[in-house]
């Protein structure tokens, strides 16, 4: 059986707007090999860089919230990343289970 | 994502709505999908691929195309009967875990908005409680009153509904009593031993919250057993 586990990412992301703050939703569309969070894992990211829920363990996160940041600079309304297996070299962002992630970016506007 | 969108998808989830949100990745476009309602010209011809990952509770990119689907389910119905201490933390464990939660108890010195704010409770019996919330083979019951006259008919009504999880407090020696009693009233040993009882799975602690941790971990586990 399957439950909703519902991390009220989207109620949070309505706060924030409610608060004034710009909000680019980062949604996990596509998975390959073993990843660490599910496809429809979100997080958010304001136009500080503050950002709330998870796409990965902690791997790409601050990826994530760089690319947020860049289009919400660029006005781009969406985007999509992807993020592959990570080699040794150690400030590389990457994946270190060795799977592949797609990540959708949006802004809500 | 239109701000619109994304307020209309808070207040289905409120709603307890089934519904998916689909997305097209190429123009940035999203809307609502529900059952037996149209869509927009942008997802239209892709109507039978997304009813199919709606169906089968599934969030993808329909194949060969930019159309993401993403479904929300209605939460699994939780009944607790007794507010007894162990429920206040059940219910705080449970409210991450987006399970959607009743607490019945008769005796109404328990069953306060104080000791459960913003919680539905019914302050009636089971028998009388049941009638107003409408239960299947998706709901769970959690009984901890310790009590037969309290417990018993939310457990014979768990069982003959199938309930896909059933516990009850209480020690060996209690359940056995319970067994008893349940096999007089002429429910089969099969369905007397879906309950499971003692309640919870060994993690060793006695204090409520422990106890209610271990519940919440083994509804969680029986959850996923399905």
């Amino acid at each position: 059986m399957k439950n909703s586990f519902d991390e009220k990412i989207l109620d949070e992301a309505n706060d924030w707007i409610i608060a004034n703050q710009k909000v680019v939703l980062a949604t996990v569309i596509q998975t390959w090999g073993s990843s660490p969070r599910p496809t429809g894992s979100r997080m958010i990211v304001n136009e500080k860089g503050d950002f709330s829920g998870s796409v990965s363990g902690g791997c790409v996160e601050s990826a994530v919230v760089r690319e947020c940041l860049g289009i919400l600079k660029e006005k781009k309304p969406f985007k999509k990343i992807e993020f592959k297996i990570s080699n040794e070299s150690a400030w590389e962002v990457g994946l270190a289970c060795g799977g592949e992630i797609a990540i959708y970016l949006e802004q809500i506007n | 994502m239109q701000l619109k969108t994304l307020q209309e998808i808070i207040k289905k989830k409120e709603n307890k709505s089934e519904f998916a949100i689909v997305t097209n990745l190429a123009t940035g476009n999203s809307e609502i999908f529900e059952k037996g309602k149209s869509l927009s010209k942008d997802f239209d011809q892709f109507k039978n691929q997304i009813n199919a990952i709606y169906q089968s509770k599934k969030n993808e990119v329909i194949e060969g195309t930019d159309i993401f689907v993403e479904s929300y389910i209605r939460p699994i119905k939780v009944i607790i009967v007794g507010a007894v201490h162990i429920a206040q933390y059940l219910v705080n464990f449970a409210s991450s875990l987006n399970f959607e939660i009743s607490v019945i108890d008769p005796r109404g010195y328990f069953a306060t908005e104080q000791r459960f704010p913003s919680m539905k409770i019914i302050n009636k019996w089971p028998d009388e409680a049941f009638k107003e919330i409408e239960t299947d083979s998706n709901s769970a019951l959690i009984a901890l009153t310790h009590d037969p006259k309290i417990d018993d008919p939310a457990l014979q009504h768990a069982i003959k509904k199938k309930f896909y999880y059933i516990g009850a407090l209480g020690s060996k020696k209690t359940h056995e009593n319970r067994c008893e009693r349940l096999k007089k009233s002429g429910f089969s040993d099969e369905q007397i031993n879906q309950i499971h009882g003692p309640i919870g799975i060994k993690l060793g602690g006695k204090a409520a919250p422990e106890i209610a941790l271990s519940i919440i971990a083994q509804l969680v586990a029986e959850t996923y057993k399905k």
